[in-house]
């Protein structure tokens, strides 16, 4: 029961700081363009804005997915960060959470792959085909380097993760070699999860119209942008956490609730910007055969690796 | 009324060979081309181009302007190379009136000219890293743009349609102070484009830009490719050497034609680069050389277009995107019998098949704009019924006749 109420609690901090940080992001991506960009409140206009649409669905469409697939995947991302942002708020220790928050995010990328190919246009399946290559191609290294993380605590609890590190009073990735591998492979991984800029391929605006998207409008289309951001949230949240966790260097006292709360929000922050704004500056897209090849030639042996040494206990 | 099970059935739902339209309307095309593209998982089996959704039926309204409405009529065939049709109709017309231009008059051409040259190929960098996701060199590219339109502001009062053409010369000149502006601004428009072509050196660009599209010699040659696309596929062809007109052929020891042999789409994007750098080493010149004199044969351009005879003649100038033909005929009372434009994307156009077939989807946009396709010269009009989506193409006589029908009401 605690725990319900915990998350109920945490949704609508999800949904505001989620917005927040996209605002950041696209303030930040135009400053490094030389443009003045946004402010930081546009993505909550779009999003009232986007509501106040008209809810289109095409002929060719089959309905009934299309018009249920949208708030599924927001409330999946959303609970998936609720989670997180739960157990570091009031400290409740959900087993299994870490699974749990790694299957929701998956789903709300799935949902939106599923959404393009029920929309009956042929660029919402040529979307639905590249992002799950993309799937594949991050998915595995993704979950081996958050399995190295589980296996160094020995339990399956986010909770427990970041209190081994309080205990420590030292983050993981400093603390033992094969978590900064694991660190880096799951850093890696963000920008494909996230899709941004060189691993963006399925959705891709001037090759494929934003795949997937290419049919949602409206309140449909801002349902899907929140879960977009929502989950970025959850995994850079994930990454300040379970390899970053800064509060932890503070002492036992200091290092549950609001304050540190505050302190990984301001580095999940950071991993957004360094994960997220950053490549999506400075790289043009690849395409889908390169992109997959990056990520099982170099993110996939640098979890194995991970797994590998978590278990000889390094 | 149109059924919504018949339409839903038309939709192909075999996902071995996949019907994607390219156009007309897509984010990575700048103006409306529409190709119909085949494909087989990502690999392009075939493409079909589909023009015709910006006709205008500019040659049509030529024959009721006199020559120099039509001056300014030629000018918006297109909005990136405007003073390229400007030059080339004037030239048709001072050849069939004998009229000779004064040498400063040349010179100025000549400047706008390249400076047109690199705006137009700034505009097309940025395009082009746009299209590969590279939306930071495309925001650059641009932003350099930027300063080559501030300078047409400074020299001839617009941005984009110059108006510095005029039949026997040009009707804007450089004093001194304008010529120092120049300078300036070209030094840091070197410094811009040396950074340009560092961007355009990462390795990201590269790996979407090598190998793709390529277009061989041979093909290119039987297509009559021209311009960038003809050099990057190693034809060695440029207006300007082969048949000099304006100020270029005393300038001709002061620019090379830059070709690539390996005809991808980095091949056409590099010589585009360079050919950057040697407009700005043009520009440096016509400046030094500047010669002193009149800028125009007659400064009542009324008077002198009374004086053009019957005739007809054809002009070739080099315009950004490659050979630009005039053939124009006059009718010896201030108005023409025929004007006729053939554009440099209408052949570079017919070369997009045989780049394409074998690409994958995520080349298509790269391919398209590495040609640098200006589709407002597009010659017909086709309109799609939306019932029977049946396809008619309305030809030039057909608009003649609705014009009739229009003028008797």
């Amino acid at each position: 029961m605690e725990t319900l109420i915990a998350l109920l609690l945490a949704f609508p901090l999800v949904f505001v700081i989620s917005i927040l940080f996209d605002g950041i992001d696209r303030k930040l991506h135009a400053r490094m363009q030389r443009r003045i960009g946004p402010p930081i409140t546009q993505p909550l206009y779009d999003f009232l804005k986007l509501f106040s649409k008209e809810r289109i669905v095409p002929t060719t469409a089959s309905s009934a997915i299309f018009t249920v697939l949208p708030p599924t995947a927001a409330a999946a991302s959303i609970l998936g960060a609720s989670i997180l942002l739960a157990t570091l708020l009031f400290g409740v220790s959900i087993g299994g959470d870490l699974i749990v928050v790694l299957y929701l995010l998956a789903m709300s990328s799935v949902l939106v792959m599923v959404g393009g190919s029920s929309s009956g246009n042929p660029y919402g399946a040529v979307g639905f085909s590249r992002k799950m290559s993309m799937l594949i191609a991050y998915e595995v290294p993704l979950l081996l380097s958050i399995l190295s993380a589980s296996l160094k605590v020995n339990s399956l609890s986010h909770y427990d993760v970041v209190s081994a590190q309080i205990m420590a009073e030292s983050m993981l990735a400093l603390a033992f070699p094969s978590m900064a591998v694991a660190a880096a492979a799951f850093l890696i991984c963000i920008p494909a999860a996230a899709d941004a800029v060189p691993f963006d391929v399925s959705e891709a605006k001037t090759e494929i119209v934003y795949g997937p998207l290419v049919e949602y409008g409206g309140p449909f289309l801002a349902l899907f942008k929140l879960a977009k951001s929502a989950s970025n949230l959850a995994l850079t949240l994930l990454a300040a956490t379970l390899f970053f966790y800064l509060p932890a260097f503070f002492g036992e006292g200091a290092s549950l609730g609001l304050g540190s709360l505050i302190i990984c929000l301001v580095f999940a922050l950071f991993f957004w910007f360094l994960t997220i704004t950053v490549p999506r500056t400075v790289f043009a897209r690849l395409k889908v055969g390169q992109a997959f090849k990056f990520y099982w030639l170099v993110a996939l042996p640098l979890s194995v690796v991970a797994v590998l040494l978590s278990v000889l206990g390094l | 009324m149109v059924d919504k099970r018949d339409v839903a059935k038309e939709i192909e739902v075999d996902y071995t060979r996949l019907r994607i339209p390219f156009g007309s309307v897509h984010p990575a095309l700048k103006e409306p081309v529409s190709l119909r593209v085949t494909v087989r998982k990502e690999e392009i089996l075939d493409v079909d181009v589909v023009l015709g959704h910006v006709h205008r039926g500019i040659e049509a309204l030529a024959e009721n302007r006199n020559l120099v409405q039509t001056l300014y009529l030629v000018e918006r065939i297109c909005g990136i190379c405007s003073h390229s049709h400007t030059t080339c109709y004037v030239q048709t017309i001072e050849e069939i009136g004998g009229i000779q231009p004064p040498e400063r008059a040349l010179y100025l051409r000549t400047l706008i000219f390249e400076l047109e040259r690199i705006h137009s190929h700034l505009f097309l960098l940025g395009v082009l890293a746009y299209e590969v996701g590279f939306d930071t060199l495309f925001m650059f590219a641009w932003h350099v743009r930027e300063s080559v339109l501030d300078l047409f502001e400074k020299i001839t009062g617009n941005r984009v349609h110059h108006s510095m053409n005029t039949l026997g010369g040009v009707r804007w000149d450089l004093d001194q102070r304008l010529i120092d502006d120049v300078r300036v601004a070209l030094k840091d428009l070197h410094n811009s484009v040396r950074r340009i072509y560092d961007f355009f050196q990462d390795k990201t660009v590269e790996k979407r830009l090598c190998d793709v599209g390529v277009l061989d010699k041979d093909t290119a040659q039987k297509l009559c490719v021209v311009g960038p696309t003809a050099r990057g596929s190693g034809v060695n062809m440029d207006v300007r050497r082969d048949h000099p007109y304006a100020a270029y052929a005393n300038l001709n020891d002061h620019f090379s034609v830059v070709v690539r042999e390996k005809g991808d789409a980095y091949a056409r994007t590099e010589v585009r680069l360079l050919e950057l750098f040697e407009s700005i080493n043009l520009i440096q010149k016509v400046l030094e050389e500047l010669p002193d004199g009149p800028i125009r044969v007659e400064d009542n351009v009324i008077r002198l277009m009374r004086r053009i005879p019957e005739g007809e003649a054809i002009s070739l100038v080099e315009a950004p995107r490659g050979e630009l033909l005039y053939f124009v005929k006059t009718n010896g009372k201030e108005g023409l019998w025929r004007l006729k434009v053939r554009t440099p994307t209408i052949p570079n156009v017919l070369g997009l098949k045989p780049m394409l077939v074998g690409c994958e989807i995520a080349d298509i946009p790269v391919v398209v704009a590495s040609v640098d396709p200006c589709m407002a010269c597009a010659n017909r009009l086709a309109v799609v019924d939306a019932v029977t989506e049946d396809e008619k193409i309305v030809d030039m006589d057909y608009l003649r006749r609705r014009r009739r029908k229009t003028w008797k009401l």
